[in-house]
């Protein structure tokens, strides 16, 4: 995302979101159609739980054993003749499919829609580099056209309307083009069939790693997926360290949840699985094939906090169930994942710092844990988190003064019946309609966009001793 | 740049340092796949019809087009009437050898221009020519090496004499299996894949396996359904029931 973006506080980011009118509608029909879909396609299939436990301990046995699984995917893909480099930072990755692209003269690289090469910045330093990369799923390439980023894990482009789309078309494409889906989608299947046949390179993420075979499997709906990895000369793939899965038993557990969670399909248009560059025999495929594997962060989370986020399937489900995403869109978070999981990977990836705003962006509703194909408890690990931003002084000092007043008045029994009694009587000027709003001091961060109930004329404990 | 040692190294590290979250364990692979895959194949002999009606039903829910023809001799005559129907001109096929048939000489005759994939010629030229070929034909023929019934689903190989393109650069994609073929669940696809892998038939295949479940499609204009974004607009499934 883009420095500028980044120095707008997130409150204003996410006021801005809120203000405009075509964002907000689209996010709405957008989250409710994926939250049917997926509703619908998890209920005629009653194994569905049974498997998202399934899935949860398989990528929990993986995590266990990473190192092994890691060399056992390295070792057959190399025995299948493909060539596996290893990247601590997203730079190393950068700096790898540049200088390959350096030493096999390529000028064009298609792309198929990857959030790990959006994760490392990729578009950008291929530009520099001379190497025109396109992006070729629809969503994508509309978004890369208008030189913006994506805003919704697996539908970049919902927050542009048709006509936008048309106008931007019209004026890249060169032609008039009406506002039309199918006729945008006639003509960016015209402009992008050329650069799949003319590209020197095909790049592409992985949805999974199976270490048995040394298979990267990717699921796409288009068909770009299977362009970029059959036509080109050249394929590389960038993964992230923990898609990797055991075997191909695996792989069908979750095949039958990743889709249903993402679009509600049984299975996605095309789901390809790659094993190494073309064999003997064999008339297409790239010759050369190139697995990049990445850590850029996650390996310091297998033993940390954000452990259980190295389960993510990226398949957006806890982004449609979100009260705060429906409303503000996955612009205004800032970075390249949004959401919920967008919130803890932002900061495994950026570290903590990078979140203080976004991780109180959340209301802790567990709508995104109950969606999730994996079970990821999401808000447990943004509690943690709102914790570690505490401990390391990284929230605002306003807010730590504050809570630690308020843990000193709940551990004293004494204290707590004072505040009641003081709270009582100061807190008359500012009750209005039964609620308590417009606090002043600092006390007013907190009725700034939200009320609180009144401590009430006799408070429990008071209550309880007459009882007794 | 890290070398494999020290990144593998990093990754035990911070594996030591925790028992892990849960005791879990990965999903039963069968001990012995070729065996898991007889079984499979041999239940599925008795159950086929059923699952061939559960393929037909979801197939077309997803907007693929099911044929049935009674052998194969009648299959050069139903790929000419799906051509025809699209308003096709030429086609291009995997090799007759992958496929089990030769459809050329009859849609030949019919005024359609066929080209198939031959193997062993696998050069540059002819891997150009043939790109070229299959870019510009509207209808592309092949096999199906599996069909899941449980998402109507074909899954194809890759391999000498069945390019990958065949299924994807022509509009339309018109697929030809028998009963041998049919597969109901996606576990029974995972043991075939599991089998596949220490199979010595392996070697004769290709790179890709390719899952294809209906037209290609996006949503990503207004979330509004379009087909065949930029693989084919048309999916048909041709059923021939003689064993």
């Amino acid at each position: 995302m883009s420095d500028a973006l980044l120095r707008t506080p997130f409150p204003e980011r996410a006021g801005a979101a809120l203000k405009d009118t075509f964002l907000q509608e689209a996010l709405k029909i957008a989250t409710t159609k994926f939250i049917d879909l997926r509703k619908e396609s998890f209920a005629g299939f009653p194994q569905g739980e049974a498997l998202r436990d399934r899935a949860r301990a398989i990528k929990e046995a993986t995590l266990q054993h990473l190192d092994v699984h890691l060399e056992r995917l390295a070792d057959n893909v190399e025995r299948l003749g493909g060539h596996v480099h290893w990247a601590t930072t997203a730079e190393e990755a950068r700096e790898m499919v540049l200088r390959l692209c350096r030493d096999r003269g390529v000028r064009m690289a298609v792309k198929s829609k990857s959030m790990a090469t959006e994760e490392i910045d990729l578009n950008e330093a291929l530009e520099h580099a001379g190497v025109a990369p396109v992006e070729t799923d629809l969503g994508e390439y509309i978004i890369q056209l208008a030189h913006e980023k994506p805003s919704h894990i697996i539908a970049p482009a919902i927050h542009k309307t048709k006509g936008q789309v048309a106008e931007l078309f019209s004026r890249e494409l060169r032609g008039e083009f009406p506002a039309d889906p199918e006729i945008l989608t006639a003509v960016a299947r015209k402009a992008l069939r050329e650069k799949f046949l003319q590209a020197d390179m095909g790049i592409t993420g992985a949805n999974f790693a199976v270490a048995d075979t040394g298979t990267v499997v990717l699921v796409t709906n288009e068909g770009n997926g299977r362009m970029v990895t059959s036509l080109p000369r050249i394929h590389v793939a960038l993964m992230g360290v923990e898609k990797v899965i055991p075997s191909m038993t695996d792989l069908v557990v979750f095949l039958a949840i990743l889709a249903r969670s993402a679009t509600g399909q049984k299975l996605s248009s095309y789901t390809t699985l790659v094993r190494g560059p073309r064999w003997a025999g064999e008339l297409e495929g790239p010759e050369e094939f190139h697995l990049i594997l990445l850590d850029n962060g996650r390996s310091r989370q297998i033993a940390s906090t954000l452990r259980e986020a190295l389960y993510c399937l990226r398949c957006g489900a806890c982004l449609n169930v979100c009260p705060v995403y429906r409303q503000i869109g996955g612009h205004a978070y800032g970075y390249t994942y949004p959401g919920p999981i967008g919130i803890l990977l932002t900061a495994m990836l950026k570290g903590n710092e990078s979140v203080r705003e976004l991780a109180h962006a959340s209301s802790l509703c567990g709508a995104c844990k109950d969606v999730c194909p994996v079970r990821i408890d999401i808000p447990r690990m943004l509690v943690e988190l709102r914790e570690h931003l505490d401990r390391e002084k990284i929230a605002p000092w306003t807010e730590r003064v504050v809570f630690k007043a308020f843990r000193r008045l709940l551990l004293s029994p004494t204290a707590f019946r004072l505040s009641a009694a003081i709270g009582r009587w100061a807190q008359r000027p500012f009750v209005r309609n039964g609620r308590l709003r417009g606090l002043p001091l600092v006390f007013g961060q907190w009725t700034k966009t939200r009320d609180l109930p009144p401590v009430a004329a006799r408070t429990f404990r008071e209550r309880w001793k007459e009882l007794r | 740049m890290t070398g494999r040692a020290e990144f593998i190294a990093r990754i035990r590290r911070e594996v030591s340092k925790t028992p892990g979250l849960f005791g879990a364990s990965t999903a039963p692979r069968p001990a012995d796949p070729a065996t898991a895959a007889e079984t499979v194949r041999r239940e599925l002999a008795e159950r086929w019809p059923e699952a061939l009606e559960r393929f037909r039903t979801e197939f077309e829910r997803i907007a693929g087009v099911f044929h049935r023809v009674p052998d194969l001799a009648a299959v050069p005559a139903a790929i000419g009437a799906i051509a025809r129907g699209y308003g096709a001109k030429s086609l291009v096929t995997w090799d007759p050898t992958a496929l089990g048939f030769d459809a050329a000489p009859a849609l030949t005759r019919e005024g359609l221009d066929v080209v198939a994939a031959r193997a062993g010629q696998e050069d540059e030229a002819a891997r150009l020519r043939h790109r070229e070929q299959a870019a510009r034909a509207q209808v592309g023929v092949t096999g199906a090496d599996f069909v899941l019934a449980e998402t109507g689903t074909l899954i194809l190989l890759s391999g000498s004499g069945r390019p990958r393109s065949t299924s994807l650069l022509p509009d339309v994609h018109v697929a030809v299996f028998g009963r041998d073929r049919l597969l109901e669940t996606l576990e029974q696809v995972g043991v075939m894949l599991e089998a596949l892998h220490v199979s010595p038939d392996h070697a004769m295949s290709g790179a890709m396996i390719n899952f294809i479940t209906g037209p290609s499609r996006t949503a990503d204009i207004e979330l509004t359904l379009t087909r065949g974004v930029h693989g084919p607009k048309e999916v048909h499934a041709v059923f021939v029931e003689a064993p």
